[in-house]
């Protein structure tokens, strides 16, 4: 087996696992974190399939580091949201 | 040797990612998810993805698990409802499906190379040698304008949306030291990334992450004080300048070349790396604000 | 000289990776959460130190060997301030319990 294919697996696993998490947790923190390791799941894929003879292509290499600072952004705001739910009756 | 390391790791991250996504204790899913993207961003350096992986490393991992994890407190713990077993079969069903395809749309992706000739071809006309800064902000300089108007709007929903304030327990005497040491060199570091980004792993988004790391430094050790309208407003200001810098350039290079974003030739290195300066300032500012959060106004 | 600085780099190198090794041992076998921030604040800055040194003793160039110290400056100083941290939220938590 080769060191991409073990990677492979990894990001296929991840992807799966949180999926999985995703559909199945009520807690709106796991959600999200689930959200997030999917997408590091899809992210590893992305530059898997974009590396041929040992070398990592450019292009989705840029996109993956878009998708990196897009989450974040909407880590962040759906934080913020989920915590204006959580936290609506206590003031 | 070095397949062996390469197993080790694939299975690390999937074993710490089993613990991030399956643990009971919120603090330590996120610590767990916080491992898992720096050994993300240990298998990506391992790719040929540096770039990526410091992304990772200081995004991906620390900024949003400090995001997680000053939301774990605040967050209401959801009751456990009793899961029918059917539902949790069926999306273990379709997990499997979901990691059937994509295993199966990786391996049959064409092995022809399609982009590198490309990009080798015109990484000289782009003004930088670091291919991933030429296609970021050259070749495909659209869609990191639109990336910065996402996290633009990303923070206006998160300033719109103020949430009950819990106040931060003071965080002892080691902080302010440690703030004063700190932040001088993620400055200096974010500067040195900036500049590398042309020729070597870095660029405006890493520098900028940096650069947000010294700013939470800051909030944490109670010097930045976002609430007094004077620095608040400087904060946000400098956020919104990436948007409308990066916009004018866009403009400003329609004009002059009639693309936009298609820099004058032999011009190409100082646009770039001007618009990377104000960027590098505005994504720090973005991320600082989306942790600290809105500021709700007390009337008096 | 090269050979020189070359087995030292990697008994050094050695050296703190076993480090490394003794402090994950230590968080998996200690039973309580002061006495692992007690073996993991200690083993984690002397490991990377040591694996610091090594690899300064390996690669040539004034700013190679500078990045890497601050490397190993900004892991200690680090380390410690979260390890202060931690201990301190945990105590004020069995304080309010």
């Amino acid at each position: 087996m080769t060191s991409e294919t073990m990677y492979i697996l990894a990001g296929v696993l991840l992807a799966a696992l949180a999926m999985h998490r995703l559909c199945t947790a009520r807690d709106a923190l796991a959600r999200i974190l689930a959200l997030n390791v999917l997408s590091v799941g899809i992210a590893m894929l992305m530059l898997l399939a974009g590396r041929v003879a040992g070398v990592t292509d450019a292009v989705p290499q840029a996109f993956v580091l878009t998708g990196i600072v897009v989450l974040v952004a909407v880590t962040a705001a759906l934080l913020s949201l989920a915590e204006r739910i959580s936290g609506g009756d206590d003031d | 040797m070095t397949q062996l390391f390469d197993a080790l790791l694939a299975v690390g991250i999937v074993g710490v990612a089993v613990a991030a996504l399956f643990a009971n204790d919120r603090f330590a899913a996120v610590g767990a998810f916080m491992v898992m993207g720096f050994l993300v961003a240990l298998s990506w350096v391992r790719l040929g993805a540096p770039d990526v992986a410091l992304a990772e490393a200081a995004i991906g991992a620390g900024l949003t698990g400090a995001l997680l994890l000053r939301s774990a407190r605040r967050l209401r713990v959801e009751p456990k409802m009793c899961q029918s077993r059917w539902s949790v079969a069926a999306s273990g069903l379709i997990s499997i499906g979901f990691a059937g395809l994509l295993y199966a749309a990786i391996t049959s992706v064409p092995t022809v190379p399609a982009y590198p000739p490309l990009v080798a071809e015109r990484l000289g006309e782009s003004g930088v040698s670091n291919p991933v800064t030429a296609v970021l902000l050259n070749f495909r300089a659209w869609d990191t304008l639109l990336e910065i108007a996402v996290l633009f709007v990303a923070l206006v929903l998160v300033i719109v949306v103020p949430v009950s304030r819990v106040r931060p327990a003071p965080l002892g005497e080691m902080v302010v030291p440690f703030a004063k040491v700190v932040v001088p060199l993620s400055v200096l570091i974010s500067g040195h990334l900036l500049w590398q980004g042309a020729d070597a792993p870095g660029g405006a988004f890493q520098a900028g992450a940096v650069l947000a790391g010294g700013g939470l430094a800051l909030v944490l050790a109670g010097a930045m004080r976002l609430k007094k309208p004077l620095q608040g407003g400087i904060l946000r200001a400098t956020a919104l300048s990436g948007l409308a810098v990066f916009g004018a350039a866009a403009v400003a290079t329609a004009a002059l070349t009639g693309h936009l974003l298609g820099y004058p030739d032999g011009q190409a290195k100082i646009w770039i790396l001007g618009i990377e300066a104000v960027l590098t300032l505005a994504i720090a500012a973005t991320l600082v604000l989306l942790f600290h959060g809105s500021v709700r106004r007390v009337p008096k | 000289m090269s050979t020189v600085l070359d087995i030292l780099g990697t008994a050094m190198m050695t050296a703190g990776t076993g480090f490394l090794l003794m402090a994950a041992f230590a968080f998996w076998r200690l039973p309580d959460l002061l006495s692992r921030l007690h073996a993991l604040t200690k083993a984690d800055t002397a490991g990377v130190a040591l694996i610091v040194c090594g690899a300064a003793c390996m690669t040539s160039g004034i700013a190679a060997v500078l990045s890497l110290v601050l490397c190993g400056v900004l892991v200690a100083l680090s380390g410690a301030t979260t390890g202060h941290l931690i201990a301190q939220a945990s105590l004020e938590d069995e304080e309010r319990a």
